[in-house]
Protein backbone atom coordinates (compact mmCIF):
# COMPACT_ATOMS: atom_id res chain seq x y z
CA UNK A 1 0.00 0.00 0.00
CA UNK A 2 0.96 3.62 -0.23
CA UNK A 3 2.94 5.15 2.59
CA UNK A 4 1.43 8.65 2.84
CA UNK A 5 -1.70 9.00 4.99
CA UNK A 6 -4.97 8.63 3.05
CA UNK A 7 -6.89 11.78 2.13
CA UNK A 8 -9.99 9.64 1.83
CA UNK A 9 -10.99 6.42 3.52
CA UNK A 10 -14.17 4.67 2.48
CA UNK A 11 -15.38 1.71 4.49
CA UNK A 12 -18.31 -0.63 3.90
CA UNK A 13 -20.28 1.94 1.90
CA UNK A 14 -23.81 0.84 1.01
CA UNK A 15 -26.53 2.48 -1.03
CA UNK A 16 -29.74 0.81 -2.14
CA UNK A 17 -32.80 2.02 -4.02
CA UNK A 18 -36.38 0.84 -3.91
CA UNK A 19 -38.29 -0.43 -0.91
CA UNK A 20 -40.35 2.26 0.80
CA UNK A 21 -43.84 0.83 1.10
CA UNK A 22 -46.45 3.54 1.62
CA UNK A 23 -50.20 3.61 1.92
CA UNK A 24 -50.72 3.98 -1.83
CA UNK A 25 -47.65 2.23 -3.18
CA UNK A 26 -46.52 -1.33 -3.19
CA UNK A 27 -43.03 -2.02 -2.02
CA UNK A 28 -40.52 -1.95 -4.87
CA UNK A 29 -37.77 -4.55 -4.95
CA UNK A 30 -34.62 -3.33 -3.22
CA UNK A 31 -31.60 -2.91 -5.47
CA UNK A 32 -28.18 -2.59 -3.92
CA UNK A 33 -26.50 0.00 -6.15
CA UNK A 34 -23.32 -0.30 -4.11
CA UNK A 35 -22.62 -2.91 -1.52
CA UNK A 36 -19.80 -2.93 1.03
CA UNK A 37 -17.46 -0.68 -0.99
CA UNK A 38 -14.15 0.08 0.72
CA UNK A 39 -11.02 1.83 -0.55
CA UNK A 40 -8.47 4.45 0.38
CA UNK A 41 -6.92 7.25 -1.61
CA UNK A 42 -3.62 8.80 -0.58
CA UNK A 43 -2.85 12.53 -0.87
CA UNK A 44 -2.04 13.36 -4.47
CA UNK A 45 -2.90 9.87 -5.69
CA UNK A 46 -5.20 8.80 -8.53
CA UNK A 47 -7.41 5.79 -8.01
CA UNK A 48 -9.14 4.51 -11.12
CA UNK A 49 -12.61 3.03 -10.76
CA UNK A 50 -13.70 0.84 -13.66
CA UNK A 51 -16.59 -1.47 -14.41
CA UNK A 52 -19.52 -1.90 -16.76
CA UNK A 53 -22.49 0.50 -16.84
CA UNK A 54 -24.70 0.09 -13.83
CA UNK A 55 -21.95 -1.43 -11.70
CA UNK A 56 -22.24 1.41 -9.19
CA UNK A 57 -19.22 3.51 -10.14
CA UNK A 58 -21.07 6.82 -10.30
CA UNK A 59 -23.13 6.03 -7.21
CA UNK A 60 -19.89 5.43 -5.33
CA UNK A 61 -18.54 8.81 -6.45
CA UNK A 62 -21.74 10.59 -5.53
CA UNK A 63 -22.04 8.85 -2.15
CA UNK A 64 -18.45 9.81 -1.29
CA UNK A 65 -19.31 13.48 -1.94
CA UNK A 66 -22.55 13.19 0.02
CA UNK A 67 -24.59 14.06 -3.07
CA UNK A 68 -26.41 10.89 -2.20
CA UNK A 69 -26.78 9.76 1.37
CA UNK A 70 -25.28 6.33 1.91
CA UNK A 71 -27.37 3.79 3.84
CA UNK A 72 -24.43 2.46 5.77
CA UNK A 73 -20.67 2.65 5.91
CA UNK A 74 -18.22 5.42 6.57
CA UNK A 75 -16.49 8.08 4.52
CA UNK A 76 -13.56 9.74 6.24
CA UNK A 77 -11.84 12.82 4.88
CA UNK A 78 -8.41 13.26 6.53
CA UNK A 79 -9.76 11.30 9.47
CA UNK A 80 -13.05 13.23 9.81
CA UNK A 81 -16.18 11.12 9.48
CA UNK A 82 -18.51 12.74 6.92
CA UNK A 83 -21.57 10.48 6.82
CA UNK A 84 -22.84 11.76 10.18
CA UNK A 85 -22.55 15.41 9.12
CA UNK A 86 -25.28 17.39 7.39
CA UNK A 87 -26.03 20.90 6.20
CA UNK A 88 -23.76 23.58 7.65
CA UNK A 89 -21.38 21.13 9.32
CA UNK A 90 -20.65 19.59 5.95
CA UNK A 91 -19.95 22.88 4.20
CA UNK A 92 -16.24 23.23 5.15
CA UNK A 93 -15.63 19.77 3.66
CA UNK A 94 -17.40 20.74 0.45
CA UNK A 95 -14.46 23.07 -0.16
CA UNK A 96 -12.04 20.19 -0.03
CA UNK A 97 -13.91 17.73 -2.25
CA UNK A 98 -15.26 18.46 -5.70
CA UNK A 99 -16.81 16.66 -8.61
CA UNK A 100 -16.32 16.82 -12.37
CA UNK A 101 -19.20 15.41 -14.34
CA UNK A 102 -19.48 13.22 -17.37
CA UNK A 103 -21.63 15.37 -19.61
CA UNK A 104 -20.01 18.77 -20.11
CA UNK A 105 -23.20 19.96 -21.79
CA UNK A 106 -25.57 19.50 -18.88
CA UNK A 107 -22.91 20.35 -16.29
CA UNK A 108 -23.05 24.07 -17.09
CA UNK A 109 -26.04 26.25 -16.23
CA UNK A 110 -27.20 27.43 -19.68
CA UNK A 111 -28.49 30.71 -18.26
CA UNK A 112 -25.37 31.70 -16.34
CA UNK A 113 -22.28 33.38 -17.75
CA UNK A 114 -19.34 31.02 -17.43
CA UNK A 115 -17.25 33.51 -15.47
CA UNK A 116 -19.94 33.75 -12.85
CA UNK A 117 -20.29 29.97 -12.88
CA UNK A 118 -16.59 29.49 -12.16
CA UNK A 119 -16.73 32.21 -9.49
CA UNK A 120 -19.73 30.68 -7.73
CA UNK A 121 -17.87 28.32 -5.36
CA UNK A 122 -15.82 31.26 -4.09
CA UNK A 123 -18.94 33.38 -3.67
CA UNK A 124 -20.72 30.59 -1.79
CA UNK A 125 -17.80 30.09 0.57
CA UNK A 126 -16.99 33.80 0.77
CA UNK A 127 -13.30 33.28 0.01
CA UNK A 128 -12.90 36.11 -2.49
CA UNK A 129 -14.93 39.11 -3.58
CA UNK A 130 -14.82 42.17 -5.80
CA UNK A 131 -11.82 42.59 -8.05
CA UNK A 132 -9.87 39.84 -6.22
CA UNK A 133 -12.63 37.45 -7.31
CA UNK A 134 -12.37 38.64 -10.91
CA UNK A 135 -8.60 38.18 -10.85
CA UNK A 136 -8.92 34.72 -9.38
CA UNK A 137 -11.46 33.67 -12.05
CA UNK A 138 -9.13 34.97 -14.77
CA UNK A 139 -6.27 33.05 -13.18
CA UNK A 140 -8.37 29.86 -13.13
CA UNK A 141 -9.29 30.36 -16.79
CA UNK A 142 -5.61 30.62 -17.69
CA UNK A 143 -4.79 27.62 -15.51
CA UNK A 144 -7.18 25.38 -17.48
CA UNK A 145 -6.09 26.83 -20.80
CA UNK A 146 -8.93 29.21 -21.57
CA UNK A 147 -8.81 32.87 -22.55
CA UNK A 148 -10.07 34.97 -19.58
CA UNK A 149 -11.91 37.11 -22.15
CA UNK A 150 -14.43 34.24 -22.41
CA UNK A 151 -15.69 34.96 -18.88
CA UNK A 152 -18.69 36.97 -20.02
CA UNK A 153 -19.97 34.38 -22.47
CA UNK A 154 -22.76 31.86 -22.10
CA UNK A 155 -22.18 28.06 -22.20
CA UNK A 156 -23.76 27.51 -25.64
CA UNK A 157 -20.87 29.40 -27.21
CA UNK A 158 -18.35 26.74 -26.16
CA UNK A 159 -17.31 23.34 -27.50
CA UNK A 160 -17.39 20.16 -25.41
CA UNK A 161 -13.70 20.30 -24.56
CA UNK A 162 -13.91 23.97 -23.58
CA UNK A 163 -16.93 23.24 -21.43
CA UNK A 164 -15.09 20.50 -19.62
CA UNK A 165 -12.24 22.97 -19.00
CA UNK A 166 -14.79 25.38 -17.49
CA UNK A 167 -16.06 22.60 -15.23
CA UNK A 168 -12.54 21.81 -14.16
CA UNK A 169 -11.88 25.49 -13.43
CA UNK A 170 -14.97 25.56 -11.21
CA UNK A 171 -13.96 22.34 -9.46
CA UNK A 172 -10.47 23.57 -8.58
CA UNK A 173 -11.58 27.11 -7.66
CA UNK A 174 -11.53 26.38 -3.92
CA UNK A 175 -8.22 24.51 -4.10
CA UNK A 176 -9.69 21.16 -3.09
CA UNK A 177 -7.60 18.21 -1.94
CA UNK A 178 -9.72 15.60 -3.67
CA UNK A 179 -11.79 15.45 -6.88
CA UNK A 180 -14.21 12.82 -8.09
CA UNK A 181 -14.01 12.76 -11.89
CA UNK A 182 -17.03 10.85 -13.14
CA UNK A 183 -16.12 9.72 -16.67
CA UNK A 184 -14.86 13.23 -17.45
CA UNK A 185 -13.64 12.38 -20.95
CA UNK A 186 -16.23 9.86 -22.13
CA UNK A 187 -18.39 12.47 -23.84
CA UNK A 188 -15.48 14.15 -25.63
CA UNK A 189 -13.83 13.62 -29.02
CA UNK A 190 -10.80 11.36 -28.91
CA UNK A 191 -8.47 14.22 -29.90
CA UNK A 192 -9.81 16.34 -27.03
CA UNK A 193 -9.67 13.45 -24.54
CA UNK A 194 -5.87 13.45 -24.49
CA UNK A 195 -5.78 17.21 -23.87
CA UNK A 196 -8.15 16.94 -20.94
CA UNK A 197 -6.28 13.97 -19.45
CA UNK A 198 -3.04 15.95 -19.69
CA UNK A 199 -4.77 18.87 -18.00
CA UNK A 200 -5.78 16.53 -15.18
CA UNK A 201 -2.17 15.48 -14.76
CA UNK A 202 -0.78 19.01 -14.90
CA UNK A 203 -3.25 20.15 -12.26
CA UNK A 204 -2.36 17.19 -10.07
CA UNK A 205 1.33 18.10 -10.28
CA UNK A 206 0.66 21.78 -9.57
CA UNK A 207 -2.01 21.50 -6.89
CA UNK A 208 -1.35 18.09 -5.34
CA UNK A 209 -4.87 16.86 -6.09
CA UNK A 210 -6.06 13.34 -5.37
CA UNK A 211 -8.50 11.92 -7.91
CA UNK A 212 -11.11 9.23 -7.91
CA UNK A 213 -11.13 8.70 -11.66
CA UNK A 214 -14.23 6.85 -12.85
CA UNK A 215 -13.84 5.50 -16.37
CA UNK A 216 -14.70 3.01 -19.06
CA UNK A 217 -11.52 3.39 -21.03
CA UNK A 218 -8.89 1.12 -19.52
CA UNK A 219 -5.99 2.49 -21.56
CA UNK A 220 -6.72 5.98 -20.18
CA UNK A 221 -6.87 4.51 -16.69
CA UNK A 222 -3.54 2.82 -17.17
CA UNK A 223 -2.01 6.11 -18.26
CA UNK A 224 -3.45 8.23 -15.46
CA UNK A 225 -3.95 6.09 -12.37
CA UNK A 226 -1.55 4.65 -9.83
CA UNK A 227 -4.09 2.14 -8.55
CA UNK A 228 -7.25 0.66 -10.03
CA UNK A 229 -10.42 -0.71 -8.46
CA UNK A 230 -12.73 -2.91 -10.53
CA UNK A 231 -16.44 -2.88 -9.75
CA UNK A 232 -19.01 -5.56 -10.54
CA UNK A 233 -22.67 -5.28 -9.55
CA UNK A 234 -22.02 -2.82 -6.74
CA UNK A 235 -19.01 -4.64 -5.30
CA UNK A 236 -15.30 -3.96 -5.69
CA UNK A 237 -13.97 -7.31 -6.94
CA UNK A 238 -10.33 -6.39 -7.32
CA UNK A 239 -8.13 -3.49 -6.28
CA UNK A 240 -4.41 -3.27 -6.95
CA UNK A 241 -1.61 -1.02 -8.23
CA UNK A 242 -2.20 -0.31 -11.92
CA UNK A 243 0.71 -2.30 -13.33
CA UNK A 244 -0.22 -5.30 -11.24
CA UNK A 245 -3.84 -5.24 -12.46
CA UNK A 246 -2.66 -5.12 -16.04
CA UNK A 247 0.08 -7.71 -15.71
CA UNK A 248 -1.48 -10.09 -13.22
CA UNK A 249 -5.28 -9.77 -13.09
CA UNK A 250 -6.68 -12.33 -10.64
CA UNK A 251 -10.44 -11.92 -10.76
CA UNK A 252 -12.06 -13.47 -13.89
CA UNK A 253 -14.11 -10.31 -14.43
CA UNK A 254 -10.95 -8.17 -14.48
CA UNK A 255 -9.40 -10.65 -16.88
CA UNK A 256 -12.37 -10.40 -19.23
CA UNK A 257 -12.31 -6.58 -19.05
CA UNK A 258 -8.63 -6.53 -19.96
CA UNK A 259 -9.15 -9.02 -22.76
CA UNK A 260 -11.76 -6.70 -24.22
CA UNK A 261 -9.23 -3.90 -24.81
CA UNK A 262 -8.83 -3.72 -28.59
CA UNK A 263 -5.38 -4.54 -29.92
CA UNK A 264 -4.27 -1.98 -32.51
CA UNK A 265 -2.74 -4.60 -34.80
CA UNK A 266 -4.86 -6.46 -37.37
CA UNK A 267 -2.42 -9.37 -37.61
CA UNK A 268 -2.50 -10.14 -33.94
CA UNK A 269 -5.63 -11.97 -32.97
CA UNK A 270 -6.72 -12.37 -29.42
CA UNK A 271 -6.76 -15.94 -28.18
CA UNK A 272 -10.41 -16.96 -27.91
CA UNK A 273 -11.66 -17.21 -24.35
CA UNK A 274 -15.06 -17.87 -22.84
CA UNK A 275 -16.66 -14.55 -21.87
CA UNK A 276 -17.25 -13.89 -18.21
CA UNK A 277 -20.94 -14.48 -17.45
CA UNK A 278 -21.89 -11.58 -15.18
CA UNK A 279 -25.42 -12.75 -14.43
CA UNK A 280 -24.24 -16.12 -13.16
CA UNK A 281 -21.44 -14.68 -11.06
CA UNK A 282 -23.00 -12.00 -8.92
CA UNK A 283 -20.76 -11.78 -5.86
CA UNK A 284 -22.59 -13.14 -2.80
CA UNK A 285 -23.06 -10.72 0.07
CA UNK A 286 -20.82 -12.61 2.47
CA UNK A 287 -17.82 -12.65 0.07
CA UNK A 288 -14.63 -11.12 1.52
CA UNK A 289 -11.57 -9.46 0.03
CA UNK A 290 -8.37 -11.47 0.21
CA UNK A 291 -4.86 -10.07 -0.19
CA UNK A 292 -3.12 -12.08 -2.91
CA UNK A 293 -0.03 -9.90 -3.16
CA UNK A 294 1.09 -6.75 -1.26
CA UNK A 295 -1.61 -4.15 -1.94
CA UNK A 296 -3.46 -6.45 -4.31
CA UNK A 297 -6.90 -7.51 -3.06
CA UNK A 298 -9.37 -9.80 -4.79
CA UNK A 299 -12.93 -10.63 -3.83
CA UNK A 300 -13.06 -14.28 -2.94
CA UNK A 301 -16.15 -16.02 -4.32
CA UNK A 302 -16.82 -19.13 -6.44
CA UNK A 303 -16.85 -18.55 -10.20
CA UNK A 304 -18.99 -20.55 -12.61
CA UNK B 1 -33.98 39.81 -30.26
CA UNK B 2 -33.24 40.01 -33.99
CA UNK B 3 -34.08 36.32 -34.31
CA UNK B 4 -37.26 36.89 -32.36
CA UNK B 5 -38.68 39.42 -34.84
CA UNK B 6 -37.42 37.54 -37.89
CA UNK B 7 -39.12 34.34 -36.72
CA UNK B 8 -42.25 36.26 -35.77
CA UNK B 9 -42.54 37.70 -39.29
CA UNK B 10 -42.35 34.19 -40.73
CA UNK B 11 -45.42 33.01 -38.83
CA UNK B 12 -48.65 34.53 -40.23
CA UNK B 13 -50.75 33.56 -37.21
CA UNK B 14 -48.13 34.69 -34.71
CA UNK B 15 -47.60 38.00 -36.48
CA UNK B 16 -51.36 38.60 -36.73
CA UNK B 17 -51.75 37.93 -33.01
CA UNK B 18 -48.79 40.10 -32.07
CA UNK B 19 -49.91 43.07 -34.21
CA UNK B 20 -53.52 42.85 -33.04
CA UNK B 21 -52.42 42.61 -29.41
CA UNK B 22 -50.06 45.55 -29.88
CA UNK B 23 -52.91 47.67 -31.31
CA UNK B 24 -55.23 46.75 -28.43
CA UNK B 25 -52.57 47.49 -25.82
CA UNK B 26 -51.60 50.79 -27.45
CA UNK B 27 -55.24 51.90 -27.68
CA UNK B 28 -55.72 51.08 -24.01
CA UNK B 29 -52.52 52.86 -22.97
CA UNK B 30 -53.21 56.04 -24.92
CA UNK B 31 -57.00 56.15 -24.44
CA UNK B 32 -56.93 59.51 -22.57
CA UNK B 33 -55.15 61.13 -25.54
CA UNK B 34 -57.74 60.05 -28.11
CA UNK B 35 -60.34 62.75 -27.30
CA UNK B 36 -63.08 60.14 -26.92
CA UNK B 37 -66.47 61.09 -25.47
CA UNK B 38 -66.75 60.55 -21.72
CA UNK B 39 -67.51 56.83 -21.37
CA UNK B 40 -69.63 57.36 -18.27
CA UNK B 41 -71.76 60.30 -19.46
CA UNK B 42 -74.96 59.41 -21.23
CA UNK B 43 -76.79 61.48 -23.80
CA UNK B 44 -80.47 60.71 -23.36
CA UNK B 45 -81.38 62.28 -26.71
CA UNK B 46 -79.18 59.69 -28.43
CA UNK B 47 -80.25 56.50 -26.60
CA UNK B 48 -79.57 53.28 -28.49
CA UNK B 49 -78.37 55.16 -31.55
CA UNK B 50 -77.04 52.83 -34.25
CA UNK B 51 -73.51 52.95 -35.60
CA UNK B 52 -73.03 55.86 -38.00
CA UNK B 53 -69.97 56.62 -40.01
CA UNK B 54 -71.15 59.95 -41.40
CA UNK B 55 -69.54 62.95 -39.75
CA UNK B 56 -67.04 60.69 -38.02
CA UNK B 57 -64.96 63.52 -36.61
CA UNK B 58 -67.81 65.77 -35.48
CA UNK B 59 -68.23 65.96 -31.68
CA UNK B 60 -71.54 64.09 -31.47
CA UNK B 61 -70.59 61.13 -33.67
CA UNK B 62 -70.99 57.57 -32.35
CA UNK B 63 -69.19 55.28 -34.83
CA UNK B 64 -70.21 52.13 -32.95
CA UNK B 65 -73.52 53.48 -31.67
CA UNK B 66 -74.66 54.16 -28.10
CA UNK B 67 -76.14 52.07 -25.31
CA UNK B 68 -79.47 52.32 -23.48
CA UNK B 69 -78.50 55.56 -21.69
CA UNK B 70 -76.78 57.08 -24.71
CA UNK B 71 -73.15 56.38 -23.79
CA UNK B 72 -70.69 56.07 -26.67
CA UNK B 73 -69.88 52.38 -27.21
CA UNK B 74 -66.48 52.91 -28.87
CA UNK B 75 -65.34 55.03 -25.97
CA UNK B 76 -66.66 52.50 -23.44
CA UNK B 77 -64.91 49.67 -25.29
CA UNK B 78 -61.54 51.39 -25.26
CA UNK B 79 -61.83 52.55 -21.67
CA UNK B 80 -63.12 49.10 -20.72
CA UNK B 81 -60.05 47.51 -22.28
CA UNK B 82 -57.86 49.45 -19.86
CA UNK B 83 -59.58 47.85 -16.91
CA UNK B 84 -59.75 44.40 -18.47
CA UNK B 85 -56.07 44.35 -19.47
CA UNK B 86 -54.95 45.76 -16.14
CA UNK B 87 -56.98 43.29 -14.09
CA UNK B 88 -56.04 40.32 -16.28
CA UNK B 89 -52.33 41.05 -16.51
CA UNK B 90 -52.01 41.80 -12.78
CA UNK B 91 -53.79 38.54 -11.99
CA UNK B 92 -51.62 36.56 -14.42
CA UNK B 93 -48.38 38.08 -13.08
CA UNK B 94 -49.46 37.55 -9.47
CA UNK B 95 -50.56 33.97 -10.13
CA UNK B 96 -47.34 33.48 -12.11
CA UNK B 97 -45.09 34.58 -9.26
CA UNK B 98 -46.88 32.44 -6.69
CA UNK B 99 -47.29 29.44 -9.02
CA UNK B 100 -43.71 29.51 -10.27
CA UNK B 101 -42.31 29.75 -6.77
CA UNK B 102 -44.49 26.93 -5.43
CA UNK B 103 -43.76 24.84 -8.53
CA UNK B 104 -40.02 25.20 -7.98
CA UNK B 105 -40.45 24.44 -4.29
CA UNK B 106 -42.52 21.30 -4.96
CA UNK B 107 -40.25 20.07 -7.74
CA UNK B 108 -36.94 20.71 -6.03
CA UNK B 109 -37.83 19.77 -2.47
CA UNK B 110 -39.93 16.75 -3.41
CA UNK B 111 -41.20 14.52 -0.63
CA UNK B 112 -43.82 15.84 1.75
CA UNK B 113 -43.75 19.45 0.47
CA UNK B 114 -44.36 18.18 -3.05
CA UNK B 115 -47.16 15.88 -2.02
CA UNK B 116 -48.99 18.56 -0.01
CA UNK B 117 -48.71 21.19 -2.76
CA UNK B 118 -49.77 18.82 -5.53
CA UNK B 119 -52.77 17.51 -3.57
CA UNK B 120 -53.75 21.15 -3.04
CA UNK B 121 -53.58 21.62 -6.81
CA UNK B 122 -55.66 18.48 -7.36
CA UNK B 123 -58.29 19.68 -4.90
CA UNK B 124 -58.52 23.06 -6.56
CA UNK B 125 -58.77 21.46 -9.99
CA UNK B 126 -61.73 19.44 -8.72
CA UNK B 127 -63.67 22.60 -7.83
CA UNK B 128 -65.14 24.42 -10.85
CA UNK B 129 -63.09 27.60 -11.13
CA UNK B 130 -66.10 29.78 -11.88
CA UNK B 131 -67.86 28.52 -8.79
CA UNK B 132 -64.79 29.23 -6.70
CA UNK B 133 -64.51 32.71 -8.16
CA UNK B 134 -68.19 33.41 -7.51
CA UNK B 135 -67.90 32.20 -3.93
CA UNK B 136 -64.86 34.30 -3.15
CA UNK B 137 -66.15 37.48 -4.78
CA UNK B 138 -69.58 37.03 -3.20
CA UNK B 139 -68.00 36.52 0.21
CA UNK B 140 -65.43 39.34 0.03
CA UNK B 141 -67.50 41.77 -2.02
CA UNK B 142 -66.90 42.88 -5.60
CA UNK B 143 -63.87 45.16 -5.91
CA UNK B 144 -61.00 45.33 -8.37
CA UNK B 145 -58.58 43.96 -5.77
CA UNK B 146 -60.82 40.99 -5.03
CA UNK B 147 -61.31 40.20 -8.71
CA UNK B 148 -57.54 40.28 -9.25
CA UNK B 149 -57.00 38.01 -6.25
CA UNK B 150 -59.64 35.55 -7.38
CA UNK B 151 -58.27 35.36 -10.91
CA UNK B 152 -54.74 34.90 -9.56
CA UNK B 153 -56.07 32.14 -7.32
CA UNK B 154 -57.45 30.27 -10.31
CA UNK B 155 -54.23 30.83 -12.22
CA UNK B 156 -51.38 29.71 -9.93
CA UNK B 157 -52.11 25.99 -10.24
CA UNK B 158 -51.38 25.93 -13.97
CA UNK B 159 -47.98 27.50 -13.45
CA UNK B 160 -47.23 25.28 -10.47
CA UNK B 161 -47.91 22.07 -12.38
CA UNK B 162 -45.91 22.91 -15.48
CA UNK B 163 -43.00 24.46 -13.59
CA UNK B 164 -42.85 21.49 -11.22
CA UNK B 165 -42.53 19.08 -14.14
CA UNK B 166 -39.69 21.19 -15.57
CA UNK B 167 -37.92 21.32 -12.23
CA UNK B 168 -38.13 17.55 -11.80
CA UNK B 169 -35.92 17.12 -14.85
CA UNK B 170 -33.71 20.13 -14.07
CA UNK B 171 -33.05 18.86 -10.56
CA UNK B 172 -31.17 15.85 -11.91
CA UNK B 173 -29.12 17.93 -14.34
CA UNK B 174 -25.46 17.97 -13.50
CA UNK B 175 -25.14 21.71 -12.97
CA UNK B 176 -27.64 21.47 -10.13
CA UNK B 177 -25.69 18.52 -8.68
CA UNK B 178 -22.55 20.58 -9.09
CA UNK B 179 -24.12 23.47 -7.16
CA UNK B 180 -24.90 21.03 -4.35
CA UNK B 181 -21.35 19.72 -4.47
CA UNK B 182 -19.90 23.19 -3.83
CA UNK B 183 -22.23 23.58 -0.85
CA UNK B 184 -24.65 26.14 -2.33
CA UNK B 185 -27.77 26.70 -0.22
CA UNK B 186 -31.16 25.44 -1.34
CA UNK B 187 -32.38 29.01 -1.86
CA UNK B 188 -29.35 29.79 -4.00
CA UNK B 189 -29.91 26.72 -6.15
CA UNK B 190 -33.62 27.47 -6.49
CA UNK B 191 -33.20 31.11 -7.48
CA UNK B 192 -29.90 31.15 -9.36
CA UNK B 193 -29.82 27.77 -11.05
CA UNK B 194 -33.42 26.67 -11.44
CA UNK B 195 -35.49 29.86 -11.73
CA UNK B 196 -33.63 31.28 -14.78
CA UNK B 197 -34.16 27.95 -16.53
CA UNK B 198 -37.94 27.87 -16.00
CA UNK B 199 -38.68 31.50 -16.91
CA UNK B 200 -39.36 30.60 -20.53
CA UNK B 201 -42.09 28.02 -19.81
CA UNK B 202 -43.52 30.39 -17.21
CA UNK B 203 -43.74 33.12 -19.85
CA UNK B 204 -45.55 30.80 -22.25
CA UNK B 205 -48.00 29.67 -19.58
CA UNK B 206 -48.49 33.35 -18.77
CA UNK B 207 -49.62 34.35 -22.26
CA UNK B 208 -52.02 31.41 -22.51
CA UNK B 209 -53.33 32.17 -19.02
CA UNK B 210 -53.88 35.80 -20.00
CA UNK B 211 -56.44 34.71 -22.60
CA UNK B 212 -58.28 32.52 -20.12
CA UNK B 213 -58.27 35.17 -17.42
CA UNK B 214 -59.67 37.82 -19.78
CA UNK B 215 -62.66 35.56 -20.45
CA UNK B 216 -63.14 34.87 -16.75
CA UNK B 217 -62.94 38.57 -15.97
CA UNK B 218 -65.60 39.25 -18.59
CA UNK B 219 -67.76 36.45 -17.17
CA UNK B 220 -67.43 37.82 -13.64
CA UNK B 221 -68.45 41.31 -14.69
CA UNK B 222 -71.27 39.85 -16.81
CA UNK B 223 -72.60 38.34 -13.59
CA UNK B 224 -72.20 41.69 -11.85
CA UNK B 225 -69.32 40.55 -9.65
CA UNK B 226 -66.54 42.35 -11.44
CA UNK B 227 -65.78 46.01 -11.83
CA UNK B 228 -68.73 48.03 -10.63
CA UNK B 229 -70.66 50.54 -12.78
CA UNK B 230 -70.34 53.16 -14.03
CA UNK B 231 -66.73 52.12 -14.77
CA UNK B 232 -66.97 50.51 -18.19
CA UNK B 233 -66.11 46.82 -18.55
CA UNK B 234 -66.68 44.44 -21.44
CA UNK B 235 -68.56 41.83 -19.50
CA UNK B 236 -70.85 44.45 -17.98
CA UNK B 237 -71.59 45.91 -21.42
CA UNK B 238 -72.64 42.45 -22.60
CA UNK B 239 -74.88 42.00 -19.58
CA UNK B 240 -76.56 45.40 -19.96
CA UNK B 241 -76.94 45.13 -23.70
CA UNK B 242 -78.38 41.64 -23.96
CA UNK B 243 -81.91 42.96 -23.21
CA UNK B 244 -81.74 45.02 -26.42
CA UNK B 245 -80.19 42.28 -28.50
CA UNK B 246 -83.17 42.05 -30.89
CA UNK B 247 -83.57 45.80 -31.39
CA UNK B 248 -80.04 47.19 -30.98
CA UNK B 249 -77.49 44.52 -32.01
CA UNK B 250 -74.53 46.86 -31.63
CA UNK B 251 -74.81 47.03 -27.84
CA UNK B 252 -73.75 43.39 -27.55
CA UNK B 253 -71.91 42.67 -30.79
CA UNK B 254 -69.04 45.12 -30.32
CA UNK B 255 -68.12 44.17 -26.73
CA UNK B 256 -68.37 40.51 -27.73
CA UNK B 257 -66.17 41.13 -30.73
CA UNK B 258 -63.66 42.98 -28.54
CA UNK B 259 -63.40 39.99 -26.20
CA UNK B 260 -63.05 37.53 -29.08
CA UNK B 261 -60.37 39.56 -30.85
CA UNK B 262 -58.34 40.18 -27.70
CA UNK B 263 -58.42 36.54 -26.62
CA UNK B 264 -57.68 35.39 -30.15
CA UNK B 265 -54.67 37.69 -30.47
CA UNK B 266 -53.27 36.62 -27.11
CA UNK B 267 -53.78 32.94 -27.95
CA UNK B 268 -52.18 33.19 -31.39
CA UNK B 269 -49.21 35.05 -29.97
CA UNK B 270 -48.95 32.62 -27.04
CA UNK B 271 -49.02 29.60 -29.34
CA UNK B 272 -46.29 31.08 -31.47
CA UNK B 273 -44.25 31.95 -28.37
CA UNK B 274 -44.52 28.35 -27.16
CA UNK B 275 -43.27 27.05 -30.49
CA UNK B 276 -40.55 29.66 -30.61
CA UNK B 277 -39.10 28.57 -27.28
CA UNK B 278 -39.52 24.84 -27.92
CA UNK B 279 -36.14 23.56 -29.11
CA UNK B 280 -37.78 20.73 -31.05
CA UNK B 281 -39.93 22.90 -33.29
CA UNK B 282 -37.11 25.42 -33.49
CA UNK B 283 -34.50 23.07 -34.83
CA UNK B 284 -36.97 21.89 -37.48
CA UNK B 285 -36.88 25.31 -39.09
Amino acid sequence: MTTSPPVLEVNGLMRSYGGGKTLFRKEKPVIHAINDVSFQIAEGETLGLVGESGSGKSTTGRAVLHLETPDAGSVRFRGQELTTLAGKALKPYRREMQMIFQDPYSALNPRMKVGRFVAEPMVVHGTESGSALQDRVAELFRLVGLDPAFMSRYPHEFSGGQRQRINIARAIALKPAFIVADEPITALDVSIQAQIVNLFQDLQDQLGLAYLFIAHDLSMVRYLCSRVAVMLRGRIVEIAPTEQIFSDPRHPYTQSLLAAIPVPDPDRRRPPRPPFDVSRNIPPREAQMAEVAPGHFVLDHPIQ
Amino acid sequence: MKHFFRDLCRSKAGLFGAVLLAIIVLLALFAPLLHLPDPTRGDLRARLAGPTWSGLFSPGAHPLGTDEVGRDILSRLIHGSRMTLMVASTAVVLGGIVGTFLGILAGYKGGLVDRILMRLVDIQLAIPLMLLALLVVAALGPSITNVVLVLALTSWIRYARIIRAQVLSLREREFVQSARAIGASTLRIMFLHILPNVLTPALVVGTLELARVIIMDAALSFLGLGVQPPTPSWGRMLADGRVYLSSAWWTVTFPGLAIVLTVLSVNLFGDWLRDYFDPKTRSAK
